[in-house]
């Protein structure tokens, strides 16, 4: 009987912490979700095609570095094979 | 045009020429290719490999624009229901099993035969798993169920950007290709050279 109180006082004295918790998490989701979603679907989703654009930009940059750094490479190894036929 | 797409319309100009210069890249490559297999000259096979990374580079700008698109768009990064990205990223893996074919190879020769012989099966899978099955399925993508891409609900205003966008993004291609060629071209023959004074 007495361990029955103990149980209810308790439940009335503790809040309840795993909606709160459970909530907590739903309502962070739901707020980073629309972090980044509010942004680019702001002025009718203009940001949509910055991004597109950027994604381009930077893939081609990407591959003229790697083929900058190749022929740097190629570069040094040419110069070296000189070197040694002088 | 549709209204979900508001300002998005304007990705016609970005995401579609990437996949025309795909296309241009890999034809250019399969036609290098052939003329390998007749003519057995090493300078085509490294034509041929040098188009086709450009075309993998354009693909995978493609993938990776649509993929932001469709997050807009269509509310997803990536769906199974939608036929055409499917098939797009199974061309790009076939392209990526050409560039592992040819790291396969030590010998130069049996290197050239092998990977030219691959990309024309490659090639010939692309016109079907970009254009005929996706046309014939239901898809999200313009152009499904024998519908044309460009109908009575897209602005005709829209076609005097696209047009030279297409033109423009192909010709970026070709000097990327161009450029690729060259120092492909150079450190073959270096490796020549050092085969020679070796």
């Amino acid at each position: 009987m007495i361990f029955f109180l103990i149980l209810l006082l308790r439940s009335i004295v503790e809040p309840d912490t795993l909606t709160q918790v459970y909530s907590d998490i739903w309502e962070g989701y739901q707020a980073n979700e629309s972090a980044f979603s509010r942004l680019m679907t702001s002025n009718d989703m203009i940001f949509v095609v910055l991004g597109i654009s950027l994604i381009i930009w930077f893939t081609l940059l990407t591959y003229l570095f790697i083929t900058d750094k190749k022929i740097n490479r190629l570069e040094k190894e040419f110069l070296a094979t000189k070197s040694k036929e002088l | 045009m549709i209204p979900i797409l508001e300002e998005t319309a304007r990705n016609l100009f970005l995401h579609v020429p990437m996949w025309m210069t795909m296309s241009t890249c890999f034809l250019i490559g399969v036609v290098y290719s052939v003329r390998y297999l007749s003519s057995g000259k090493l300078d085509f096979d490294i034509r041929a490999a040098s188009v086709t990374k450009v075309g993998v580079i354009f693909g995978i700008c493609g993938l990776l624009t649509g993929s932001l698109w469709a997050r807009f768009t269509w509310g997803t990064w990536w769906t199974f229901a939608e036929p055409k990205i499917n098939m797009s990223a199974m061309a790009m893996m076939i392209y990526v099993g050409y560039f592992v074919l040819r790291g396969a190879f030590t010998d130069e020769i049996k290197r050239a035969k092998v990977s030219a012989v691959f990309n024309i099966f490659a090639a010939t899978t692309i016109p079907f798993l970009l254009y005929i099955i996706p046309r014939q399925l239901p898809s999200l993508h313009p152009g499904a169920d024998g519908n044309p891409a460009f109908s009575d609900m897209t602005a005709p205003e829209l076609r005097i950007i696209f047009y030279p966008a297409v033109i423009g993004f192909i010709g970026l291609g070709m000097w990327l290709y161009d450029l690729t060629y060259r120092s492909q071209k150079l450190e073959h023959q270096h490796q020549q050279n050092k085969l020679q004074q070796g």
